[in-house]
C-alpha cells in the first residue's frame, strides 16, 4: 500500500516535472526580466540615447505610477477578477483632490491642510470606487468586467461632469513634490512605489489573506469549501486595486501640477498587458509582485525605446498590441498544459 | 540563490551598458523630436506631415511621438526626446498649463522647445509658439460673412460652434466672431452659441436643438472646419442646406482650412472659410528651433496672419489652402 503510494506520488512528481521541464523557459519567475534585458541589449546599439544614466533614470520615472496601478491590478487578476475601471478611479481622484486644494477657489485652497486633505479624500474616493466593485461583483454575482466597465463610465462622466471637462491647475507645492521631488537623492515617487510594493509582496506572500487570494483564484468554490472567505477577500482585493489607482493619481497629478478629468484615460492596456506580460494569469490563482515590475519594466522600455527609435505611433501602438496578444497567449498556453500536468 | 544570481547578473550587464554608452561619433545628423498632442482631426494631420516635410526637406531626422490626448503620456514622451539628446523639440501642447512642466524639462537640458498652434500659459519657461492669428483671421472672415448679408438687405439670426475654451485657440476665435458680429448689431442677432469642447457628437447635437430651439437661424459660424459635417447633417435634417443663391441659404462660415471646407467652397455651400496657413506654420517652427539652438532671440510668439478664402478668390487662394492639397491627393490616391 505505501509502495504504491510511493510510486504514485513518484510518477506524479515525475509528470509535473517534465510538464515544468517544457514550460521552464516561459515559467522561469526572472524570463521576463531577462527578456527585458536582452532586449535592452539588442536595441542599444541601434538607439542612441537608449543606454545614458538620463534615459534610466526616464524610464524608472515613467514606470512608476504605471507599476502602482499594475501592481493592485495584479491582485485583482489573482483572485480571476478584473478591473477595468482603474483609469477612471485616477481621474476621479484626481479632480476630487484638485478641486479641495486649487488656489483660492478650492474648498481648502490655501490652507496648510490641503495637501493632506486632498491626499486622503483621493485615497478615499479610490477605496470607496474598489469597495463598490467589489461589493456588487460579490453580492449580486455580476461579472467583474460588466461591473468594472460600468464603474469606468459612471466615474469617467462623474470626473468630466464635476469639472465641466476642464483641467485644475494652481497645486500646492507640497502636493506637486510627492509626484516630483526627490528626498535628498531618492525620488519621492521610487519611496512610494517600493512601499506599495513591498507592502503587497508581504500581503501575498506571508499572510493568511495572500493565501486566500491565491485559493480564490485558483478554484473559488473549493477555497469557500475549506473556509476561505471568497467574498470578503474578492471585496478587499478590489479596494487594494482602487487604492492603488488613487496612489497612482496622486503622482500623476502631482508630477503634472494639474487635476485632470482624462487622467490616465489611455493607459488601461498598459496596466493590465505589463501585470499579463509579467506573468500573471488572466485565469486567476497566479501572479507576484516581482512578476507585475518585469512586466511594467518590459512595456516602458518598449514604449521608450521605440520612441527613441522614431517609429511611428501607430507601429508603436501595434508593436505593444501584439507584444500583449502574445503574451495572453502565452498565458492560456501555460494554463492549459498546468491543467494537463 | 539562483534568482538573486539572475538578478544580480542582469543588473551588471545593465550598469555596464549605462557605463559604456557614449555619444556616436562622426558627423551627426540634426534630431528633431515632435510631439502632437493627437492627430484628431485634418489639420493635425496636415501640421504633422507639414512639419515632417520640412525637416526632411532641410535634412533633419524627425522623432515623432503622438501623446493620444493624454498630458502625462506627452510629459514622459517629451522627456524620452530630452533623454535622446535631441537637438529640438516641436509640440503641440494637451493645453496651454500642462506643457508648462515640459518646457522646463526642455529648458533646463538646454533644448528649445517651440510650441506648434498652441501658446503657454504665462511662465518663467522659455519657448517659442507659432500660432494663427485666431483673432484677427475670424474677425475678417466673419466680417466677410456679414457684409453678404448686408446686401440681401434682409434680417439674420446667427449661430457659433465655440471650441473648448480651455483652448486660447477657442476663445480668439469667439471673440473675432463676437467683435465682427457687433458691427452689425441693426441686421444680424446672436441667438445660439454652442459649446462643443472640439468634440464632433457634441456639436451635432447643439446644432440640432439650435435649429429646433430656432428654426429662423440662417447664419452660422464654426470655430473648427472638422465641425462641418454634424453642421450639414443638422442642416440636412432641417432641410436648410443650400447652395449660396438658392432659397433659404444659410450663411456658413469656418475656421482651419480643410479639405471638406474647400469642397463646400467649390460646391458652392460654403461662403468664406479662415485659413490657417500649415505651411507658413510648419517652416516657422522648424526655422524657431535651428533659431533658437542658434542663440538667436526670438519674440514669444510668431503669428501666421493666415488668410481668408471665399467664393470671389477661391481660384486665386486654392493653392496656398492645405485642405486644397490634401483633397487632390486623395483625389490622386
Amino acid at each position: 500500500m505505501m509502495e504504491d503510494s510511493k510510486k504514485q506520488r513518484r510518477s506524479g512528481f515525475a509528470s509535473v516535472f517534465e510538464a515544468k521541464a517544457i514550460r521552464n523557459p516561459f515559467t522561469s519567475e526572472y524570463s521576463i526580466f531577462c527578456l527585458t534585458i536582452l532586449y535592452f541589449i539588442a536595441l542599444t546599439p541601434f538607439t542612441p540615447g537608449l543606454a545614458s544614466a538620463e534615459n534610466a533614470a526616464n524610464i524608472f520615472s515613467n514606470m512608476l505610477p504605471l507599476l502602482i496601478v499594475a501592481l493592485g491590478q495584479t491582485v485583482v487578476l489573482i483572485t480571476g477578477g478584473i478591473d477595468l475601471s482603474v483609469t477612471s478611479t485616477i481621474a476621479l481622484s484626481s479632480v476630487i483632490g484638485a478641486m479641495m486644494m486649487t488656489g483660492e477657489q478650492g474648498l481648502l485652497g490655501g490652507s496648510r491642510w490641503a495637501a493632506p486633505a486632498a491626499v486622503i479624500a483621493m485615497l478615499l474616493a479610490g477605496a470607496v470606487i474598489g469597495l463598490f466593485n467589489g461589493a456588487a461583483i460579490t453580492l449580486f454575482r455580476m461579472p467583474a468586467f460588466i461591473v468594472t466597465l460600468t464603474t469606468m463610465m459612471f466615474a469617467s462622466g462623474l470626473a468630466i461632469w464635476l469639472t465641466e471637462s476642464k483641467s485644475i491647475y494652481n497645486l500646492p507645492a507640497s502636493f506637486n513634490s510627492i509626484g516630483k521631488g526627490s528626498l535628498f537623492i531618492v525620488p519621492n515617487a521610487l519611496i512610494v512605489a517600493v512601499l506599495v510594493a513591498l507592502a503587497l509582496h508581504v500581503a501575498l506572500t506571508q499572510t493568511l489573506f495572500g493565501r486566500w487570494l491565491y485559493a480564490t483564484g485558483h478554484n473559488a468554490k473549493a477555497a469557500e469549501v475549506s473556509g476561505v472567505r471568497v467574498e470578503r477577500t474578492v471585496r478587499l482585493a478590489y479596494v487594494i486595486s482602487g487604492l492603488c489607482a488613487a496612489t497612482a493619481s496622486i503622482l500623476y497629478t502631482g508630477r503634472m501640477e494639474t487635476g485632470s478629468p482624462v487622467l490616465g484615460q489611455r493607459i488601461l492596456l498598459d496596466v493590465i498587458g505589463a501585470s499579463v506580460i509579467g506573468g500573471t494569469s488572466l485565469f486567476g490563482g497566479k501572479g507576484k509582485v516581482i512578476w507585475t515590475i518585469s512586466g511594467v519594466l518590459f512595456i516602458t522600455l518598449t514604449d521608450n525605446s521605440l520612441n527613441m527609435l522614431g517609429l511611428s505611433y501607430f507601429f508603436i501602438m501595434m508593436v505593444k498590441g501584439a507584444v500583449i496578444l502574445l503574451a495572453a497567449l502565452l498565458d492560456a498556453w501555460r494554463n492549459r498544459l498546468f491543467v494537463r500536468s | 540563490m539562483n534568482r538573486l544570481i539572475t538578478v544580480a547578473a542582469g543588473l551588471v550587464i545593465a550598469a555596464l551598458f549605462l557605463s559604456c554608452s557614449s555619444a556616436p561619433s562622426g558627423p551627426k545628423q540634426m534630431t528633431i523630436g515632435v510631439s502632437f498632442e493627437t492627430l484628431q482631426t485634418e489639420y493635425w494631420v496636415a501640421g504633422f506631415e507639414a512639419i515632417k516635410n520640412e525637416l526632411k526637406k532641410r535634412n533633419i531626422q524627425a522623432l515623432e511621438a503622438i501623446a493620444d490626448g493624454d498630458a502625462n503620456r506627452q510629459l514622459e514622451q517629451v522627456n524620452n526626446f530630452i533623454a535622446r539628446r535631441v537637438d529640438g523639440i516641436i509640440a503641440v501642447p494637451k493645453d496651454a498649463k500642462t506643457i508648462i512642466s515640459m518646457i522646463k524639462a526642455a529648458n533646463a537640458a538646454n533644448i528649445p522647445i517651440v510650441l506648434y498652434n498652441r501658446p503657454a500659459d504665462q511662465t518663467d519657461a522659455k519657448s517659442v509658439a507659432v500660432v494663427a492669428d485666431n483673432y484677427a483671421i475670424t474677425k475678417t472672415t466673419v466680417e466677410y460673412m456679414c457684409e453678404q448679408a448686408k446686401k440681401t438687405s434682409k434680417k439674420y439670426k446667427a449661430a457659433i460652434l465655440i471650441g473648448d475654451l480651455g483652448d486660447i485657440n477657442a476663445v480668439g476665435r469667439r471673440d473675432g466672431f463676437e467683435d465682427a458680429v457687433k458691427q452689425y448689431g441693426d441686421i444680424i442677432e446672436i441667438v445660439a452659441r454652442i459649446p462643443t469642447e472640439w468634440n464632433g457628437e457634441k456639436a451635432r447635437a447643439g446644432m440640432t436643438n439650435a435649429l429646433q430651439a430656432h428654426p429662423d437661424i440662417n447664419f452660422i459660424f464654426t470655430s473648427s472646419d472638422f465641425m462641418f459635417p454634424p453642421i450639414i447633417q443638422a442642416l440636412k435634417e432641417a432641410a436648410k442646406y443650400k447652395k449660396i443663391g438658392e432659397e433659404g441659404h444659410v450663411l456658413l462660415g469656418g475656421f482651419d482650412g480643410d479639405a471638406t471646407a474647400y469642397q463646400m467652397l467649390v460646391d458652392g455651400y460654403l461662403d468664406a472659410d479662415g485659413v490657417q496657413d500649415v505651411f507658413f506654420e510648419s517652416e516657422a517652427a522648424v526655422q524657431a528651433v535651428l533659431d533658437m539652438k542658434d542663440g538667436k532671440d526670438l519674440p514669444a510668439k510668431i503669428l501666421d496672419p493666415g488668410f481668408v478664402i471665399h467664393q470671389g478668390n477661391l481660384k486665386e487662394m486654392a493653392g496656398k489652402m492645405w485642405g486644397a492639397q490634401v483633397k487632390k491627393q486623395t483625389v490622386r490616391n
